[in-house]
Order: C-alpha cells, then structure tokens, then sequence
C-alpha cells in the first residue's frame, strides 16, 4: 500500500471531522428516545437494590418483633395475610403472562404492598426502626414510578385502583396482636418474594426488549459529509 | 368485677365497689372453627406480675408445644381442652410485647398471645416550680423509667393546683410551664401527676411564689474607666415585677482564683469601682444576682475579662558585673535580671545605662538597650565609675539600681574552698572581712566549664554569711565554681572567697592517657602529665596504678593484690596525691611481659576499666653489651676508614711491591744454616759487565715488544736498549739482559746459555715451555738444584747467570697478559736471588712467573 504524506493528512483530517460531529449521529446520542430498554434496565437494578436493602430491613424489624419470628425456620400460616398479593405462581403461568400483564401485576403488588408498609411504619415503637421503614417505603415508591414508566414507555396503561378496594391497615378490635405481628412476617416475607420474582421479571423483560444484534446498525448521519 | 372512682379532684382514700357476680363461659363453644386459641390475647402487666396462660384445643395436648419467646413452656391441664401456664414474676423484654404460642405438631396449626409488660411507673422525683419573671412558674422533675409500649403510650404528666383548681396536661416528660394568675395569688400547692394504664403516681409541692424567683442572667457586663489600679464594672439584670430589689454578687479573678468579691444591690442597672489592682494584669469580673426579698437561688454567672493598665516599673532591676582586661582596657559586661511581672508593671521597652566618672567631672554616658537584651559590655579606663541601670515600660523608668566599678579590673589573690551538693543545691558560707558590707553576691556560672559561662548571681543582705544556691540547671559531675563578693558601701564588690563543688561526684568518664618512659630490666616510669583534674565529674582524689605480672610473679613491693571485676588477679598500687602524675614501676624481672593501667579516682570511685598496655622489661645484660659493642663498632669503623685513607702508606710499610732484602726472611734462613758468609748482594760491590740503560717515561703504560704497537691512548715510547756490552755475539734472543756474575749462582746455569735466556722461539706458545710450567716439575727441579747449590757446587766455581731485580714497573702490571713470554723486557722481572737452573731462569714471565714466585716462598717456609 503506497501512502503518501498528503494522503495521511488527509484521512486525519477526516478522522477529526467524525469525532467532531460524533455527538449529532442519533444511534449515540443518549438524549435521544432510547426506548423501554433503559428503564427497564433501571427497574431491575433497582428491584436488586431493594433485594439487598429489605434484607437488613427485615432482620432488624423480626427481631423487634421478637421470638418465633425473627427465628429462620419459623413458617406460620397466612392467617390473616390473605390480603396480600401473593408472588408466588405456577412457573407455566409465569411464562405465559404477557408483558403488560407481568407490569400490570408488579405494579399492582407493589401499590398495596407499599400501602401496608406504610402502616407498620406507624405501628413502629422506635425511632430509628421509623427512620429505616421510611425510607425503604420511598425507595418501593420509586419502584413503583419506575415500573410505571416502563408500562408508560410500552405504551400499556395503568391499572386503575377499583372503587373500595383500596387496601388499609386498620387492625380491628378482634384483631390480636399476635396475629397482627403475624401479618408483618408475611409482609415483609411476600415483599421479599415479589422483589425477587420482579428480578425476573424483568430480566425476562429486558431480554426480549434487547433487538438481536445483528440487527444493531449505526445510521450516520453525518451532517456536513 | 368491682370498680372505684379514681380521680385527683376526690380526695383519698378512695372505695371499691361490690364484686359483681360471677358469669360463666364454655370453653369449647369460644373456640368456634379455630384449631387452637390461646388466652387472654393482648395482656398487660406490670413487671414483676404473676400472669396465668392458657390454651383452648381439640387436639390432644401431647401434640400441642407452647413457647415463651422461644422456649417451650410445660402447663397444666385443667380438662379435656384447655391446659394453663403459670407465668411468675414477669419483666419487661420489649415495647412490642412477649410473644406467648403454642402450635400442633402436626398440621402446622398456630396460636399465641402477646404479652404487654410495662415497667412500674416510678413517682416523680425533685419536683419543684420556681419563677423568673413572677409571671410563668416553670415546674422540673425527674420521670423516671419510661413505661411505654406498643399497646399503652409513655406515661402522662398532669400538674394540678389545689387552691385555684386549675389544673394542665404537662407537653414534656420532665417540665411544665404555669402562668401565674394575675389575682397575684402568693401560695401556690401543686400536684404532679403521672398517669399510664395500669397506675397513677403523685407528688405535691406547696411554696410562696416570691420564695422561688430564680433571676435570669445579668447582661450587658462591661468594664468602664480602667486605669493602673483601678476599674469601674457596669452590667444590667432582666427586672422582676414593680420596684423589686436584686442582691448581685460581683467578683474579681486573677490567675482563675477569686480575689474581691462584693455585693450590690440594684434594681436595673448595676455598677461597682473595683480598686487595688495591678497594673498592666489581667482579671476576670463576674457577676450573679439572686431576689433580695427572699434569697432563692443565685443567677447564672456573666463573665468579662479586662486588663489594667500599664504603670512605671516599681523596682530596680536586679545589676550585676564581671570584669576583664580587654587589650588593656577594663571591660566590664553588666548583666540584669528582668523585672517580674509584679515589678515590671507593664512590657519593659529598654534599659537605659548610665555611666558616671568618679574621678574626674565628665559627661555623663548615655546608652539605651532595648528590651529583652539582659547585658551590655562597656570599655572603660582605669578611673572609676558609677553605674546606672534603669528599666522603662511606656508609662517610665524603674528606680536606678547603682553599682561602682573600680578601674583596678581585681585579679585579687583569695581562698579557694569547697563545696558541698545537696539536693537543694550549693550551701554556701562566707565569712565577712569588713564591717561595713551593705550586702554580698554569690555568682557562678549555670553551665558546665566548657561551655559559654551562663553568669548568674544571687544578692544577699549585709548580716547574711551563708546561703544555699539552687538552680535547675545544675546537673551531677559537673564542677561549678562560686565566687563571694562583698559590697562594701560605696557600693563596690570585693572579691571574698572561691568555692568550687559539685553537686554529686561522679567517678572518673576518662582515665588518664599514660606514657611509658625509662624502660630498664628491672623498672620503668609511667607520667600523664596531660591530665586535667579540673574537668572531671568530681574531686580527683588520686591515682590507681594497676599491674598485672606474668603468671606467678608475685607483686611488686609498692603494689599490693587485687581482684579486678573480670575476677582477675591484678596488683594496685595507690596514689593518693592527685598532683602526683608519674610513677616508677620498680622491682619488675628482667625481660618479663607486664601490662598496666592507670586509673583517677574520686569519692565515688575510679574510672572505667580501660585496656592494660603491655610492656615487655629489658633482657639484664643487654645494656651492658650495648655500652660495649657500641663503642667498640665505632673503633672499629674509625680504624677502616683511617686504613682505607692511609692504604698506599700502609702498603709501603707493610707489603711494598719491591721487598727490602734486607728484610727478606730467606736471608736470614740461610745464613742460620751452614753458610754464615752469605750475604745481601750489594750492588756497589758488584763490577758491571755491561749497563742496559732503558730510556722510560714515567707515567707510561705496559707494552709488549711482542705487539709493537700501544695497547693504550697513551703514547708509548719504545725503550731504547743500549748494548754498552755485547755479552755474545749472533745473538739473536730478542732481550738484552744485564748479567752479573756471582759465585752464589749455579755455575749450570752458564753453560747451558750465555746470557741464561731461555732458548724459546717467539712462535712458541706458552704450553710448548716444557716440563717447567707445571707446578710439581718447577717445584721438584727448584728442589733438586738448590739442594745441589747447598751441598754440591763448590763455592767460587759456579758461573752463574745473575737477573737483574731492577725489573721494569711494567712486569708488575697484571692487567696485560703475555702472549709472548720470550720478551725481553721480561727479564726485569723480580726472582728471588737463589741458584736456579738455566732452564728455569728462562722460564717465560707468564703468570708462572708469579707462581713460581709463590712457590718458592712456600719452600721456604718449609724449611724452617
């Protein structure tokens, strides 16, 4: 290959002006619409974070409510925990859900899990135990906004809160305290599940978003050229 | 069920009501669908109950596990379904209760209770309500143990007042505000009630509401007018109701310690001259305040610092001298101490210096030393002066402190003492010359000798005679010396007395550096003359000389055993004169190995124990031989060079190159023999035949006629021979020869040549001489012919062939050898006047000549 001096200047002048308008070629540029892919993303680094910060969480909270909860192998019944939003489903069914149903269904647990959170945050006698639920629930509200977005992004609406089903933590009078410490085991406990089945979720969701890679063209247009 | 009215507004003792009649329950009816109930749910107690747990089930109790927060609980049965636990003495664990279960083996059926155990709520303690303002009464205590739980909040506190009624629900855990009603009610009975659900708890307190005004802290605390020794504190306090009256305590500190202290009494503003202080010091006025109706409590405290101001120094500073020749010139060096802060009464600016001639009128000497120089160094001359020294600050000078030199700079001889350290220091005494001292000064130096004198002094009253000087900076093994003056009352210092001590000996750091002189067989001198006993770390007291002999030796006389710290044996002798700086180590044995060291003690001990130098005593005889070689060498050398110098006379008188014949020891054989008529040739005697006159130079080298030709650079002139007396004719030997006749010679020796030269041809090499030249035939034939010249030949008839002795000096020369023997000029070489063989006296003059020569004189010998 015979290079001559003014072809080398040449090729670095054009070098130069790719770097200059490298900002305007769309596919790099990060202010433009990158999709769901993204958020989706986001999302499920997010559920990871909540994973490991409910974990100390809920260790700090088993052990202020004391002895057989805070004890590894304690399992009682759903007394009064039917309520709930149960995380845990048949693996086929989980395959088959659709992705507006899998956000409609995270999004809906997440809206009365955080709404039960919230009242064990005021059943909480000590200070620094508020503090730490406090901010957890902001974290899951954050969730929530996140999982939201994705739905927005792939153009699914939300699920509408249906007139008097709006969970509540009233506790009734024959509600015991017992039962009631039952009931923020198996809170904390189906919070820990639906955040490790979000995980999934949209891991599997992130996958089918990403375009094969083959497909991955980078479009320049170089104003300019 | 029985019930009572509890209510702090009805007095107590309250009343309890009937018991109302008892209801019944059926226990399997409350279980309803439930597996397993336990009772009773949510339970609160205070710490220290009894609580009874029970169970309600259908499943057979052995199937059924209870648990207090963990640990299994073993009940009691009280029928088919229902079992109860005792739980005695119970306590608190925490705020969201005691969990209580039970649970079925089996099918994993669950039920419990929490147990709410609140901790006793305690009486309030120090309950009390004072004012600030006689408006808001503010009530404190002490809550004691928090009793809240997650089923009952924290206890209340409710504040009530007997004698208007009133009562109020208290926001705080421990205070709680009342206003004081404007009907200016004075008495006031309060009860603190603490309430939660399970107890109530009271305490009262009844007070006059002017016997509890705490004042609040004065404010605006200032000082005002502050000169040397005095200033004025100004401040205010917050008023207490219409024309009341408050006690304000104010007080001064220096240093942090309380020195005045005084009581005002103001309404508004408060104000109070504060005299007697220092100037130019710091101080700290407080000020408190307490109701003067009635004393409560004191205020909290308002703080200000000030300062005083400067005034003039109050006191001389404190002026001493030291006086040295500088070039001829008295050179005093004033020093002073600088004035204490008492004293000082501000920053001292400069010292001013005057000096004053006493001598004669002359200007005063103006010199100002800024501040903090402690000394000047003026030159003077041989008159005397007065000295002032002042200190000023910004306000003025100090008293003049006065001091007089004298031109004289007193080098004045005194007595040198001792003395002694303690921990406290020097104790110094003196004892005073003149009656008229006005004081004394000790001064001495901080440092150690080597080091720059750091002057100090110390003045003391005139009926003082002893004092004790201490100083942190003396150190042990340091030799300080001290020096008394006494100040007489024209204010001059005379030198009284020198003390020198330490203030604790030391032993030796260094032990001296040892030479070793005058080493004999028997003794040799040790001296350390360079040693220096005033700088060492305490009283030099003498000497340790240590000797160690060869293995056996007893010590020396002057020495006496001992054992070094290595367990050695050693010999020590002491010298206890510590100017004593030599020493003859005497009684040693000759050509002995010894080793010694030499060591400085003081009180505390001697110097560390160094190396021994070994020494090695003279062999007993050796200075003797020296004293005899020696010169005896020097003869010897004298004797060579006197023998070298007079070689040439010597060689004439004792070997000369042509014997005497007189002196020749042959003659003197022969004529001891048989023939006493033989006799020296002489050569008047002798009538010539015929003369050979040879013409030579002096001064020319050997030729040989052989040659013709020079052997050396020199000119050779060729002998001329002079044939005055043809002995044969057709001669034809190549050498004249003057022959003589004499009747001592072989009359052989004619016949067989007329002129005895030896018939060799001059072709003839040396070794074709014949027989002769060998040693053994020389020898046998001299042998047998001389023996026929003894006793053969008669006298007179022997026609001998006589060879001249007046050989020519070339014959001698060894440096040529001959090539041709048949030379003439051969022939003059010197033979021993003895009958010889024809043969023989021909015989070639080559080195066999002068070994024939040899040869003959050993025959001689032999003979004798």
């Amino acid at each position: 290959m015979d290079l001559r001096a003014g072809d080398s200047w040449g090729m670095l002048a054009c070098l130069c002006a790719v770097l200059w308008h490298l900002p305007a070629v769309p596919a790099l540029n990060r202010t433009g619409d990158p999709g769901p892919g993204p958020s989706i993303q986001k999302t499920y680094d997010l559920t990871r974070y909540l994973e490991h910060q409910l974990r100390s969480l809920a260790g700090t909270y088993l052990n202020y409510l004391g002895p057989p909860f805070n004890e590894p192998d304690f399992n009682p019944p759903r007394l009064g925990a039917e309520t709930l939003p149960r995380a845990t489903v048949n693996l086929e069914v989980w395959r088959s859900l659709n992705d507006r149903l899998r956000l409609t269904q995270n999004y809906e647990a997440y809206s009365h899990l955080l709404c039960y959170l919230r009242g064990l945050n005021r059943q909480a006698a000590t200070a620094e135990l508020r503090r730490s639920l406090a901010h957890f629930c902001t974290s899951l509200q954050g969730l929530l906004g996140s999982i939201a977005g994705v739905m927005a992004a792939l153009g699914y609406p939300l699920p509408q809160p249906l007139p008097g089903t709006e969970p509540t933590w009233t506790p009734g009078p024959a509600h015991s305290d017992f039962l009631q410490k039952m009931d923020d085991f198996w809170l904390l406990k189906e919070l820990q599940t639906w955040l490790w089945r979000s995980a999934k979720d949209f891991n599997r969701l992130k996958k089918k978003m990403q375009p094969p890679a083959a497909a991955v063209t980078l479009h320049l247009e170089a104003h300019g050229f | 069920m029985r019930s009572m009215v509890d209510d702090a507004r009805i007095p107590k003792p309250g009343f309890w009501s009937n018991w109302s009649s008892w209801e019944e329950a059926d226990a399997q009816n409350s279980l309803g669908h439930d597996p397993l109930l336990v009772f009773p749910k949510d339970k609160l107690v205070e710490e220290g109950s009894n609580v009874t747990i029970c169970y309600v089930s259908r499943i057979h109790r052995d199937n059924i596990s209870c648990y207090l927060e963990g640990v299994q609980i073993y009940g009691e049965q009280l029928d088919r379904s229902v079992s109860a636990f005792e739980l005695k003495n119970v306590s608190f664990i925490r705020k969201r209760g005691t969990n209580v279960f039970c649970k079925v083996d089996q099918g994993g059926a669950l039920g419990g209770i929490v147990l709410f155990v609140s901790k006793v709520l305690e009486e309030p303690k120090d309950f009390s309500c004072e004012t600030q303002d006689l408006k808001t009464l503010t009530c404190t205590w002490d809550p004691g143990s928090d009793t809240g739980l997650s089923k009952q909040p924290s206890q209340s506190y409710t504040l009530f007042e007997s004698f208007s009624g009133k009562k109020t629900l208290c926001k705080h855990r421990n205070w709680c505000n009342w206003q004081v009603a404007q009907d200016s009610q004075e008495t006031y009975n309060f009860t603190l009630v603490a309430e939660n659900y399970l107890r109530k708890r009271s305490v009262s307190i009844l007070f006059n509401l002017t016997q509890r005004v705490h004042p609040m802290t004065p404010y605006n605390l200032f000082p005002k007018n502050v000169g040397a020794t005095n200033a004025t504190m100004t401040w205010k306090v917050h008023s207490i109701g219409n024309n009341s009256t408050l006690l304000c305590q104010l007080e001064l500190l220096a240093e942090g310690k309380v020195i005045q202290q005084h009581n005002v009494s103001i309404k508004v503003n408060g104000e109070y001259l504060l005299s007697e202080l220092e100037p130019d010091t710091e101080y700290v006025a407080r000020v408190r305040c307490a109701y003067t109706n009635h004393f409560w409590k004191w205020s909290e405290l308002i703080s200000q610092k000030f300062n005083t101001a400067e005034a003039a120094p109050s006191e001389a500073p404190d002026v001493w001298r030291n006086m040295k020749m500088v070039s001829g010139h008295p050179t005093v060096s004033l020093f002073w101490k600088p004035l204490s802060k008492v004293h000082a009464n501000g920053k001292i600016l400069f010292y001013n210096v005057i000096v004053e001639n006493l001598d004669k009128p002359s200007r005063l000497e103006v010199l100002s030393i800024p501040a903090p120089t402690r000394s000047t160094e003026l030159t003077l001359d041989q008159c005397s002066y007065q000295i002032h020294v002042t200190a000023h600050n910004s306000v003025g000078p100090s008293p003049a402190s006065v001091i007089v030199i004298s031109g004289d700079p007193g080098n004045e001889e005194v007595e040198s003492g001792r003395v002694n350290g303690t921990e406290d220091g020097f104790s110094v005494s003196w004892k005073p010359q003149s009656g008229d001292a006005t004081g004394y000064v000790v001064e001495w130096c901080d440092g150690p000798q080597d080091l720059p004198c750091a002057l100090q002094w110390k003045n003391l009253g005139p009926n003082t005679t002893s004092t004790v000087i201490s100083s942190g900076a003396f150190r042990p093994g340091v030799r300080y010396n001290f020096r008394i003056y006494e100040i007489s009352a024209k204010r001059m210092a005379h030198l009284l007395e020198k003390k020198a001590g330490y203030l604790e000996e030391l032993a030796p750091s260094d032990n001296p550096q040892v030479v070793m002189s005058n080493l004999t067989s028997h003794s040799f001198t040790l001296s350390w003359k360079d040693y220096s006993t005033e700088s060492q770390p305490g009283f030099i007291q003498g000497y340790h000389v240590y000797l160690k002999p060869k293995a056996g030796e007893q010590c020396p006389p002057a020495f006496e055993k001992t054992v070094l710290p290595e367990d050695s044996l050693c010999c020590k002798h002491t010298i206890d004169n510590p100017e004593q700086k030599t020493f003859v180590v005497e009684n040693l044995q000759p050509e002995s190995v010894y080793e010694f060291f030499v060591t400085a003690y003081t009180s505390v001990g001697e110097g560390p124990l160094d190396a021994f130098t070994k020494i090695t005593t003279l062999d007993e005889y050796s200075h003797i031989l020296i004293r005899i070689i020696l010169p005896m060498i020097f003869c010897v050398l004298i004797v060579m060079i006197i023998c070298y110098l007079k070689h040439q006379w010597l060689k004439e008188k004792c070997y000369p190159d042509i014997p005497d014949p007189y002196k020749s020891s042959v003659l003197s054989l022969i004529k001891s023999k048989e023939n006493p008529h033989l006799t020296i040739m002489n050569i008047n005697d002798c009538v010539p035949d015929a003369i050979e006159v040879i013409n030579k130079p002096e001064g020319s080298k050997i030729q040989f006629l052989g040659t013709r030709k020079s052997l050396t650079e020199t000119e050779f002139t060729k002998p001329a021979y002079i044939y005055l007396l043809p002995t044969e004719k057709n001669y034809s030997g190549p050498g004249p020869c003057i022959c003589f006749e004499n009747f001592t010679y072989n009359q052989a020796a004619s016949d067989f040549a007329s002129c005895g030269h030896f018939p060799v041809t001059p072709q003839a090499p040396p070794h074709q001489l014949g027989p002769l030249t060998s040693p053994e035939n020389l020898l046998k034939a001299l042998e047998q012919n001389y023996m026929n010249s003894l006793g053969e030949i008669p006298a007179g008839e022997a026609n001998l062939n006589y060879v001249s002795q007046l050989a020519s000096s070339t014959s001698g020369d060894k440096d040529s050898l001959p090539t041709n023997p048949p030379e003439p000029a051969l022939c003059s070489e010197y033979k021993m006047q003895m009958v010889i063989p024809l043969g023989l006296a021909s015989a070639p003059p080559s080195e066999n000549s002068s070994l024939s020569s040899t040869t003959l004189l050993g025959q001689g010998e032999h003979y004798r």
